[in-house]
């Protein structure tokens, strides 16, 4: 890679460092589900449907995946800051592919994502989340996590390229919500009664992200659940990273 | 003197239908001190975006040191310097480190991107503002830190559109200090500006836009003798008078 195109990611990843309110809400948000979750449920982990790793295992890839929903915001912000302040004209006027210029602040938000994903791993193994292909497992967290965040990152930044707006980088976040709790969020299938859940679960792709982090933890679901997560995610991202180069054409100057 | 700046027939019609440009043919020469003048509204700002690679055009070529501007865009924006009317700085950045950064983003090394921003923050009368961040800076600081920022690079050609708007009149004379130098250099110079007195003073030739067409090209002492007859005026008073007799016509 271009060292040109290197220093505009670095660039986007100091803007986050010194300002870092998205990713510390994203990150602050997952700690909060972590702790309230264990400590509300927690006491129905013994049960056998929740595997070997109980509970704290069953329940971590809520606390992945809200971490990206909660973080995706950076990228649009930050690329709004620069259109607001005019500075995204000069980037506009330098002799780097424009492709890059929207790229960057996606990329460096996928990188604080997996860094505070990192971080999560790291409180959830010390609590006692079971990673059952050890070290696998973890990579394997860490390309669900990678995808999902790239995912949500680029939907967020061409949104706001699109409109303009900075409030607009957080519609992801609002829409993808409730994707969370139509889903095996809190239960696995075999608990859940209302007939019209299961049926939404089926249908929602944040199910199968669910599932397939469940394989590489706790192992209380299937291999395939992790495959269609995979292919469901790389569908998404490459959709979302289109949508959000798409969008840099939109821009007015 | 060869041309550096060819177009030919541009033509520019906004979304909302508005006909910014018809048909502009136009030529500026390596290492001319160039003034594109106009009133609101005339097309001159619409140009620049064109010629800078900002906007797209609807019809016509354009050439920049022989590069057709849709297929080497990377080249050209290597070779030009602009300094359009709004600053363009990122508020949350030191002087300094916007200044290295600018000269890394055109393929500077660290080192030489260093020294390039050292020279240009003394020349600007930044000095004493460096390590502050760009958004606290005065609005003088301001102009001078974006009219700098474009100069980091070396660039062969120089785009200023209104670039001395807020400037102090000490800054004023610093600025077209160093803008004359380069031009001494063989820097080539497009300027636009309402400040009349400031082209008068160091451009040598200007072309005249109004309602996206040109109505004069030439050079400046040309451009008097042909509205008043050769009398000792200043370019603003044969400037003003040429309009009045278009808008009677």
């Amino acid at each position: 890679m271009k060292i040109e195109n290197l220093l505009l990611i670095q660039r986007g990843v100091l803007k986050l460092i010194k300002q870092p309110s998205a990713p510390l809400m994203g990150f602050g948000m997952s700690l909060f589900f972590l702790l309230v979750y264990n400590a509300g449920i927690g006491g129905i982990g013994s049960m056998e449907v929740f595997g070997k790793g109980g509970y704290l295992s069953f329940v971590f890839p809520i606390v992945i995946i809200s971490l990206a929903m909660g973080s995706s915001a950076g990228a649009g912000q930050t690329l709004n800051a620069d259109m607001q302040s005019g500075y995204f004209r000069r980037l506009y006027l330098s002799p780097v592919p424009r492709w890059i210029l929207v790229a960057s602040p996606i990329i460096a938000d996928t990188l604080s994502s997996l860094f505070f994903t990192i971080i999560l791993i790291t409180i959830g193994a010390v609590s006692g989340v079971v990673f059952q292909f050890g070290i696998f497992s973890v990579f394997g967290v860490l390309l669900l996590s990678l995808l999902w965040a790239l995912t949500l990152c680029s939907f967020s930044a061409g949104i706001m390229l699109r409109t303009g707006q900075h409030q607009t980088a957080a519609i992801i976040t609002n829409s993808v919500f409730p994707l969370l709790f139509l889903s095996t969020t809190f239960l696995p299938r075999e608990l859940i009664t209302a007939e019209w859940l299961l049926y939404a679960s089926w249908g929602n792709p944040v199910t199968y992200i669910l599932e397939g982090n469940r394989y590489l933890l706790g192992g209380t679901s299937t291999a395939g659940f992790f495959y269609t997560g995979l292919l469901i995610l790389s569908f998404a991202t490459i959709c979302s990273l289109s949508f959000a180069l798409a969008s840099a054409k939109k821009i007015k100057i | 003197m060869e041309a550096i700046i060819q177009i030919k027939n541009l033509c520019k019609t906004y979304s909302n239908g508005t006909e910014a440009l018809k048909g502009i043919s136009l030529e500026i020469q390596s290492g001319q001190f160039f003034a594109l003048l106009g009133p609101n509204g005339a097309g001159k700002s619409t140009l620049v975006k064109i010629i800078t690679t900002l906007i797209s055009k609807d019809s016509g070529e354009f050439y920049i040191q022989g590069s057709n501007t849709e297929t080497n865009s990377l080249k050209i924006q290597k070779i030009i310097g602009v300094a359009s009317q709004e600053n363009e700085i990122d508020p949350a950045e030191t002087v300094e480190n916007l200044m290295v950064f600018q000269g890394r983003l055109f393929g500077m090394s660290k080192k030489e991107a260093i020294e390039r921003a050292g020279w240009l923050i003394e020349a600007f009368g930044l000095t004493n503002v460096k390590s502050q961040k760009a958004g606290i800076l005065s609005g003088g600081n301001k102009r001078r830190l974006h009219c700098a920022l474009a100069l980091v690079h070396n660039p062969k050609i120089l785009f200023l559109d209104e670039p001395t708007v807020g400037m102090d009149p000490v800054a004023r004379s610093e600025f077209w200090k160093i803008i004359k130098g380069l031009n001494i250099k063989g820097v080539t110079v497009f300027l636009t500006t309402q400040y009349l007195e400031e082209v008068d003073k160091h451009a040598s030739a200007m072309s005249l836009i109004s309602e996206g067409q040109i109505l004069y090209s030439g050079t400046i002492s040309n451009f008097k003798t042909m509205v008043n007859g050769g009398n000792n005026s200043s370019l603003e008073e044969s400037y003003l008078q040429y309009l009045e007799i278009i808008s009677k016509q």
